[in-house]
């Protein structure tokens, strides 16, 4: 009977139905999406700052003036690939001051960094290693030259180039005799140091440098808040106690405040959002419950005890949130996995546990809305059927 | 007569129209809160990048290649080209002077000194800690290493002072030499030498923690390099850049070109500061300009759809309060069309009240979105955002909207009321 009532009640006015049920649903709908990109926005935004580059350096200890001071290669393996779940990158630099030498100019200092590991240019990372022969022609190992180099290692441009792409580089000053040649190639300006380099793999430059097995510093990107980075740097530097490891503070500071500024300003128009979306729900329904004057007053003529009455209501004021949250809150993970797509290019990842949260406050303020129906119980019945 | 109406309508039934309205007003403060941040951030969020330091430096056009390790130049001082310190005012005469928040010149040279533990090299940093430049229109601009770069801190002591002579020791060398604050250093080079007093311990976390920083004209006395420095960090707010920020200016029309140069893309600021400064080049630091470009461009996005978000539920949500006070009034409807006004005069009727309402409760709506956005920039950013009539415009065309498209299907359904059944109660 009680409930043959509360799906009478729901029913009887079909455009009033529509009404709240698009209020809460829209209501739970906002919630989910928003609670959903909140969460999924904080994490990806620490990934977003990989953009950034190394955050970390290995370097010898006390290489204060001493730019020929190395590490051995083998502290490579001992980095570890992932932390806190998060996939770390590293890549590992020498530091080589070479001598480009040219049948038409005089020879020019440049520094050749070598590198292996994450993030090394395709070029570089598939060229051959040694120089060998095939048919007619020969692979030389490729080397990559920073924008401004270029300007001054080939400063008849990019014709004269293609006439004498190999680059005939010899060790600098301790090993005069080591010379490699490479195919080069440019680089757009970068406006880092590595426009005034020559890039080339890692075991060129060390046969260059006649120091197998060597490197000057290893750059480490590591995702994360700040202090998950600490911890990364301070863990590190007791697995190598002879190196030197710190974090750029250049990066790793800033993107610790823009992280607190971003989350904070989507942490607030969400709360904002929330609470206000209630409030609105909240309206629509206050303005539906209040001409339910006439239903309380035939209840109570006909003998519903107050509290049974009011039971009704509120019965029925909860399965209308339910099914408005159950619909919208669906609506809205959806729509936040469109959004998540939209601007991160990823996917946002739907958290199950938003689902239930969002149903549930969309229950709360449906029951809530439904909170003026308590002075009904202070109307009089015969009033009502008097038609005052 | 009209007005009488919508006047009695509104006398009547005092609280309903409140409840609509306050429905109204909360939705349109939503949107506004929403849409003043966003409006807001972009200029916020550019500020706060600039913690990240310099976006732009500006170097001699190349002639000998810098042997540079970790920022530091190994090159002998008298090797490459120079720039003069008296062009440096010439940047803020740019037409994007304004973006242009800090700028500091620097210039390293290979130093000897004697401490403690015996004689040492080491690299000395000339630069500006704060410093106060003369502009040609007669303004100054305090500027310096603090601000372009906000990492470099200084963790006992203070900076050096403008022109006293004085410097701050990078911290590593500070350990590694033991030396003490208020010490003297005496600094040399081939054939020059200056005195300077220990008044900081500088933190940098890069390769300056190696070195000893002074005023910039300590280390041209030493260079033997009068007036001249080697490189400038500029530091400018920009706008992310897109596909036309990167194209070529010299291969632009002549409408690109003026729309190019009108936008502070950081390439566009590039190159009129490349313009002012003779012989130099000029060169975005793509590692911090990307990123932050990127970073910023997703933020945006986010939070434009986190206010369109906003914007919707707010509709919905006034758009279903104004269809229920128009439902509620069937009995008021059936009982003017049986007094014989037409549907047209009773629709009309309708959304008078709706539209007065939309515009009471866009207004205090707006006054209250404006606070709460206040509220959350200045705890959040420190800065709020000004209130503009632009959002006040867009939050009272919303709400008339929303209101008129809550009420047109009751209205509609309304027009099509038989007034007999309704006036015997049915």
């Amino acid at each position: 009977m009680f409930w043959r009532i509360v799906r009478r009640l729901a029913t009887a006015n079909r455009a009033r139905l529509i009404v709240i049920l698009l209020a809460l649903g829209a209501g739970a709908a906002v919630t989910a999406a928003l609670l959903n990109i909140q969460i999924d926005a904080k994490r990806r935004l620490t990934t977003e700052f990989r953009s950034f580059g190394a955050n970390v350096v290995v370097t010898p200890r006390n290489s204060g003036d001493a730019s020929n001071a190395t590490l051995d290669q083998s502290v490579l393996q001992r980095i570890p690939s992932d932390w806190m779940g998060e996939r770390i990158e590293t890549r590992a630099v020498l530091y080589v001051a070479a001598v480009s030498l040219n049948p038409t100019l005089p020879p020019i200092s440049v520094l050749v960094s070598g590198v292996s590991g994450d993030g090394v240019p395709a070029l570089i990372a598939k060229s051959p290693i040694t120089p060998y022969e095939s048919g007619i022609h020969t692979y030389l190992p490729v080397c990559l030259i920073g924008a401004r180099a270029f300007k001054i290692i080939r400063p008849n441009g990019y014709r004269a180039m293609h006439e004498g792409a190999v680059i005939r580089l010899s060790g600098g000053a301790p090993y005069p005799n080591q010379g490699e040649d490479c195919n080069g190639a440019n680089l757009p300006a970068s406006g880092g140091p590595e426009d005034d380099q020559l890039m080339m793999a890692l075991p060129v430059a060390q046969r260059l440098a006649g120091t197998p097995g060597k490197i000057s510093l290893v750059e480490i990107t590591v995702p994360g808040k700040p202090g998950s980075i600490n911890d990364f740097v301070a863990s590190l530097q007791q697995k190598f106690p002879d190196a030197d490891v710190h974090g750029i503070r250049q990066f790793t500071e800033a993107e610790g405040k823009i992280y607190d500024r971003i989350s904070g300003l989507l942490a607030a128009t969400v709360a904002v959002v929330l609470i206000l979306t209630t409030l609105c729900v909240m309206a629509a329904m206050t303005n539906v419950a209040m001409e339910r004057k006439n239903d309380v007053g035939l209840m109570k003529a006909i003998g519903g005890a107050t509290r049974r009455v009011l039971r009704l209501f509120l019965a029925e004021a909860a399965l209308l949130g339910l099914i408005g949250g159950v619909l919208g809150a669906a609506a809205g993970i959806t729509l936040s996995i469109a959004l998540g797509k939209a601007v991160f290019g990823v996917a946002a990842q739907p958290r199950l546990i938003v689902y239930p949260v969002s149903v549930a406050l969309t229950v709360i303020v449906a029951i809530a809305g439904a909170y003026p129906l308590r002075r009904l119980a202070n109307i009089r019945p015969a009033a009502v059927l008097r038609g005052e | 007569m009209f007005l009488r109406l919508v006047a009695d309508s509104f006398g009547r039934r005092p609280r309903h129209k409140l409840l609509t309205g306050a429905a109204l007003a909360l939705g349109m403060a939503v949107a506004t809160a929403a849409l003043s941040v966003s409006l807001d951030v972009g200029d916020r969020l550019s500020h706060e990048f600039r913690s990240l330091g310099a976006n732009l430096i500006v170097t001699p056009d190349p002639d000998s290649l810098p042997l540079e390790i970790g920022g530091v130049d190994y090159r002998p001082a008298n090797a490459g080209r120079y720039l003069a310190e008296i062009d440096i005012p010439k940047i803020k005469t740019v037409f994007w002077h304004n973006n242009i928040i800090a700028f500091a010149p620097t210039l390293a040279v290979s130093i000897r000194t004697n401490a403690s533990i015996g004689e040492l090299s080491a690299k000395l940093i000339g630069t500006w800690a704060s410093h106060t430049v003369d502009l040609s229109d007669g303004s100054t601009f305090l500027t310096g290493i603090e601000k372009t770069n906000p990492w470099w801190r200084i963790v006992h002591g203070r900076w050096f002072g403008d022109d006293a002579p004085e410097c701050v020791v990078g911290a590593k060398l500070f350990e590694r030499a033991h030396l003490k604050l208020g010490e003297t250093l005496n600094l040399r080079t081939a054939n020059q030498s200056v005195a300077l007093k220990i008044t900081g311990v500088l933190n940098s976390g890069g390769p300056e923690d190696d070195a000893v920083v002074a005023t910039l004209e300590f280390a041209q006395r030493l260079a033997a390099r009068q007036g001249q420095y080697r490189q400038l960090y500029v530091s400018a707010l920009t706008k992310p850049e897109d596909e036309f920020a990167r194209r070529n200016p010299r291969t632009m029309s002549r409408d690109e070109l003026e729309r190019w140069s009108c936008s502070p893309y950081v390439s566009s600021i590039a190159y009129s500061i490349q313009q002012v400064l003779p012989g130099s080049d000029v060169r975005v630091i793509r590692r911090v300009a990307e990123g932050e470009g990127r970073i910023m461009t997703h933020v945006q996005t986010l939070l434009w759809l986190v206010t369109l978000a906003a914007l919707l539920a707010a509709a919905l949500a006034v758009g279903a309060s104004s269809a229920a006070s128009v439902i509620e009034r069937r009995t008021e409807i059936g009982l003017m069309k049986a007094l014989g006004a037409g549907s047209g005069t009773v629709g009309f009727l309708l959304a008078a009240e709706q539209l007065l309402l939309a515009v009471a409760g866009g207004a205090v709506g707006y006054a209250l979105g404006t606070l709460l956005a206040h509220v959350v920039g200045e705890k959040i950013f420190g800065v709020a955002p000004q209130p503009s009539v632009f959002v006040l415009l867009v939050i009272l065309g919303l709400a008339a909207a929303v209101t008129l498209a809550g009420s047109a299907i009751p209205l509609r359904r309304a027009s099509r009321y038989q007034p007999a059944p309704i006036l015997r109660g049915e």
